[in-house]
This record gives C-alpha cells, sequence and structure tokens, in this order.
C-alpha cells in the first residue's frame, strides 16, 4: 500500500516533555481513519505534527499529498463578512498564483463544490448566518476546492444536530469514494465503526485497525481511563460513550 | 462661518482635502483590513509610538516622516517578533508596553531634551498649515500601496483571517502576507502624521472602517464604505478644523466617533424594530 498519511515512531509536544508518543500507523488513498481519545489525548497535537506546525520530538510525521484542514467550524471568525460562496472561494488560493483575484474557473469550481455538499442554495448566505452542520459543509467545499487529496477534520460533528451529522458522514464516505484519504477526530465511539480505521489514542497510540479489531473494552478503557461508560459489554460489540468535558486542547 | 468653497479656493486649504482624501483611500482601505484583522490597537499604537522620532526630527530639522517611518517600523518589527514568538493576547500587551514606552521616551525627549514648547501640539494632533509637496506625494504613495495591496494580499488576509489554522494549508505563503499587513499600516500611518498627529491616526485609519463594518454584508462593500466614510469625514473636518479654529486630527476624530454612534444607535434601532 502506498501510505498518504504516515506516522512512525512520532513523539510530539510543546517543549518540555511530549504530549503524545509512540504514534505509528499509516493510511492509504481513499482510507477513512476516526482518530478517538479523551480531550488532552492529543488528537489535536497529532494533527499539528502532522500539518508541521509543530516539529516531531522523535520520529516522523508525513502527508504525502495535498492536503487540508477543516477546523471546528466556531473556531472560524464567524463575524466575517463572508457568504459560504466566498468561504469556498477561499481554496482557490491554493491554486498556485494566489496573489491574482479569483478567475471565472475558480468561481465555477467553488460554486460545484457548494453544490457537491448540498448547499448550493446557500451560496450568498453569511457564513456566520448559517447553522453548525451547514458552516462544517462549507469548509469541506473550501477542501474541494483546494482539490485537497487528504483532509484532516477536527471534530467536524461535534454540536452539529444527529440529521446534519448523518448527512456530513455520508459525505465523508464519497469523498472517500474520491480516493481521497480522511483523519477525522471525534468524541463518538458509536459512530467510529463507520470508519475503516480507527486510531485510539491517549498521549500514546493505544490501537490501530478496523473498529471490528479496535473497538473493544479493553481498548476503550486504556484510552478513555475512569472517561469511559460501557453501557453493554455483554455481546461481543461493546457500546460505550464517553464522557465529554467542555474544556478544549491546544 | 467660511464658506465651504473656501476648501478649493484657498491654496492651503486646498492642499489639506487633497491630503486627507488621499489618507480617506489609505486608511480607509488598510482600516478594513485592520478591523477585520483585530489589529486596532496595533494601528493605533504605531501612530502614537512613532512620537519621539517626530520631536527629534522637529528639534534636529531631519524630515519628520522619515524619521516616524524609522520607528514606526522598528515598532512594527518588535510587535510582530512580540506575536510570534508569544501570541494572542500577551502580544497585546506587548504592544501597549512597547507604545508607552514610545510616549514616554517621547514627553522626555521634548520636555527635558529638546524642549520643544508649543510645537508638540502640532506633532500629536496634526496642522492644516505647512502641508506640502513632499506630504501629498507621500499621502499618494500610500493610497497607491495600499490599493495594489488589497488587490493583491487582499484574499490571503481574507483567508487568515477567517481561519488562520486552515489558511496555513491553502499554500499561500500567509505568514508573509500578514506580516506585511503590519509593515504596511506602519508605512501609511506614518504619512498621516503631518494632517492629523500622532495620537489621532486612529481616526482615519479605524473609525470609518468600524462604521463601515457595522453596515457592510460583503468585504468589498467594507472597502468601498469605510474609503467613502474616510474621505467624508476627512473632508468635513478640514472645514471643521477651519472654522472652530482646532487641529484637524481632533476634528476629524469628533466627527468619525459621532458617526460612528450615529450608525451603531440607527442599527440598535432598526434590529429592535425587527424583533419587536
Amino acid at each position: 500500500m502506498n501510505a498518504l498519511v504516515e506516522c512512525s515512531g512520532l513523539a510530539a509536544g510543546y517543549g518540555g516533555a511530549p504530549v503524545i508518543h509512540d504514534v505509528s500507523f499509516a493510511a492509504g488513498a481513499g482510507e477513512t481513519v476516526v482518530v478517538l481519545g479523551p480531550n488532552g489525548g492529543g488528537k489535536t497535537t497529532l494533527f499539528r505534527a502532522l500539518l508541521g506546525e509543530i516539529e516531531p520530538m522523535a520520529g516522523r510525521a508525513q502527508l504525502r499529498d495535498r492536503t487540508a484542514y477543516v477546523a471546528q467550524a466556531d473556531r472560524t471568525s464567524l463575524d466575517f463578512p463572508v457568504s459560504a460562496l466566498d468561504v469556498a472561494l477561499m481554496g482557490a488560493l491554493a491554486h498556485g498564483r494566489w496573489w491574482l483575484p479569483p478567475s471565472r474557473a475558480d468561481r465555477r469550481s467553488a460554486a460545484a463544490a457548494l453544490e457537491r455538499v448540498g448547499l448550493a442554495a446557500e451560496a450568498a448566505t453569511r457564513f456566520g448566518e448559517l447553522s453548525g452542520g451547514q458552516r462544517q459543509r462549507v469548509l469541506i467545499a473550501r477542501a474541494l476546492v483546494q482539490d485537497a487529496r487528504i483532509l484532516l477534520l477536527d471534530e467536524p460533528l461535534a454540536g452539529v444536530d444527529p440529521a446534519s451529522a448523518e448527512g456530513i458522514a455520508a459525505l465523508f464516505g464519497e469523498l472517500s469514494g474520491d480516493g481521497r484519504t480522511l483523519l477525522v477526530s471525534s468524541h463518538d465511539i458509536e459512530s467510529a465503526r463507520r470508519y475503516e480505521r480507527v486510531l485510539c489514542m491517549n498521549r500514546r497510540q493505544v490501537a490501530y485497525g478496523p473498529p471490528a479489531e479496535t473497538l473493544t473494552r479493553a481498548v476503550l478503557e486504556q484510552t478513555y481511563g475512569s472517561e469511559i461508560v460501557v453501557i453493554d459489554g455483554s455481546g461481543d460489540r461493546v457500546r460505550a460513550l464517553a464522557v465529554q468535558h467542555h474544556d478544549h486542547e491546544h | 462661518m467660511p464658506s465651504p468653497l473656501d476648501l478649493v479656493d484657498l491654496p492651503f486649504l486646498r492642499t489639506a482635502t487633497i491630503e486627507v482624501l488621499l489618507l480617506a483611500v489609505a486608511g480607509g482601505l488598510l482600516g478594513a483590513w485592520i478591523v477585520l484583522r483585530r489589529l486596532a490597537f496595533f494601528a493605533h499604537a504605531v501612530g502614537g509610538a512613532t512620537f519621539p522620532g517626530l520631536v527629534v526630527a522637529d528639534a534636529t530639522g531631519l524630515r519628520p516622516i522619515v524619521a516616524a517611518l524609522a520607528v514606526a517600523l522598528a515598532y512594527a518589527g518588535g510587535v510582530h517578533r512580540a506575536g510570534t514568538r508569544v501570541g494572542g493576547r500577551a502580544a497585546d500587551a506587548v504592544t501597549g508596553l512597547l507604545l508607552v514606552a514610545a510616549l514616554a521616551l517621547g514627553v522626555i525627549l521634548a520636555s527635558d531634551v529638546y524642549h520643544s514648547g508649543a510645537r508638540v501640539d502640532r506633532l500629536l494632533f496634526g496642522t492644516l498649515l505647512g502641508l506640502d509637496g513632499g506630504d501629498l506625494a507621500a499621502a499618494a504613495a500610500a493610497a497607491a500601496i495600499a490599493a495594489v495591496a488589497t488587490l493583491l494580499l487582499g484574499p490571503a488576509w481574507l483567508a487568515s483571517g477567517f481561519d488562520r489554522a486552515g489558511a496555513r494549508t491553502l499554500g499561500a505563503p500567509v505568514g508573509l502576507a500578514d506580516a506585511l499587513l503590519l509593515v504596511l499600516v506602519a508605512v501609511a500611518v506614518v504619512t498621516a502624521l503631518p494632517a492629523v498627529g500622532a495620537l489621532l491616526t486612529t481616526a482615519l485609519f479605524i473609525v470609518p472602517a468600524a462604521t463601515a463594518r457595522l453596515l457592510a454584508r460583503s468585504v468589498p462593500g467594507l472597502l468601498a464604505t469605510s474609503v467613502t466614510v474616510a474621505a467624508l469625514q476627512g473632508v468635513v473636518g478640514v472645514y471643521v478644523s477651519l472654522w472652530a479654529d482646532v487641529p484637524p486630527g481632533s476634528a476629524i476624530a469628533v466627527l468619525g466617533a459621532a458617526l460612528y454612534a450615529v450608525v451603531a444607535l440607527a442599527r440598535a434601532g432598526v434590529r429592535q424594530l425587527d424583533t419587536a
């Protein structure tokens, strides 16, 4: 397999002790990976190391194709006077000649991306006036305009209503069908089964593999420690919920 | 009461009017980016921080713009360095600390070293008299640079301000674009010093854009409204300055603040009607 995303023996942090260590995994084209872990477990640190914002303290973190980072929608400037189309158009900056104003082809590509994420009708709506789920879709449309082959998505389903979350999850399936690789950080253990691979992180890599192998009681307890609530551990399929905390890791 | 036609007929007023119109272009355009990028404190501080440079220039016969430019660029460099090292709110603290140090240095120079006396007033609040071709040329250059930069760097400034983490993956050099914004603001603010003074550059560089921000629904709309408000405020300010015999900087600042208040109140009123 030709890995597009690869970490080997990665340790990273912000000076002092590493926040994450012993992270080794690889994902190929079209694979969807969900990164599970508690707050402070190092999901964000892993993304920052992959994006090159922080230098690895040991090992390697590599992205081998065009990458887009899709932030949580509420971490963007919601009060900016920009429409959904304006935001999608920002992806055109990635096309090389960023100092030129957006071309007609850029505008067409932005409109097409909005259509693809199901928001053609909202192109002129101000970003801040869209719902949480719609904002997340617009940010994904921007990644499409960027023509990113790898998408790193930071908690894209946090604070999104269940119906929208369902739609966004379906969109992930389509993107992976295009051959794009998705790394999605999440709190939601139940929805993690939708992904091809699960990376369980708690300051170190606890497990990496298909959901059936990784979402076991033992792995989840190691990942979440006391934050886990096992709802039904009797069958071969563990049902569990992570206790949510509302502080943010950085 | 002087006739408004004096703004065109009297040579020194004509110069002042052209000066504020050119500054309205630079201040209106860059002001829009300053407000979007939350750089208002920096833009205000960089003007004030030039004060010691102006005092030295005034006493030694150096061209004020040159001395102020040197101080402003050093100041921008200091803030940028601090910002990339400590980031966020701590950078604001550095902006404030450096401003206070610069103002204190200026006061000591003006009172104890050069005995600048009444001329300090003019350095701080600007003057209509004595604006010359050099000042106009500097303001014209600032207007041209602001327009070109808005065209070329605007999209990168917008993307970076909207979502910095996401913008970094766009491949455009957003870090460089952001550093250039600080430099351009420093340079443009310096060209406004002769007319509006070190303490009140805010009147042309932040207040009009802040007013426009209340009204605009798009970025082009914000830029156009901001320049229009700055021009209006500037020309009326020059007239009021002549009529009331106050420094132009203060007249423009008071007008700008009043206009902002009126627009903000009107907007709040409209919203209340909407929800009622």
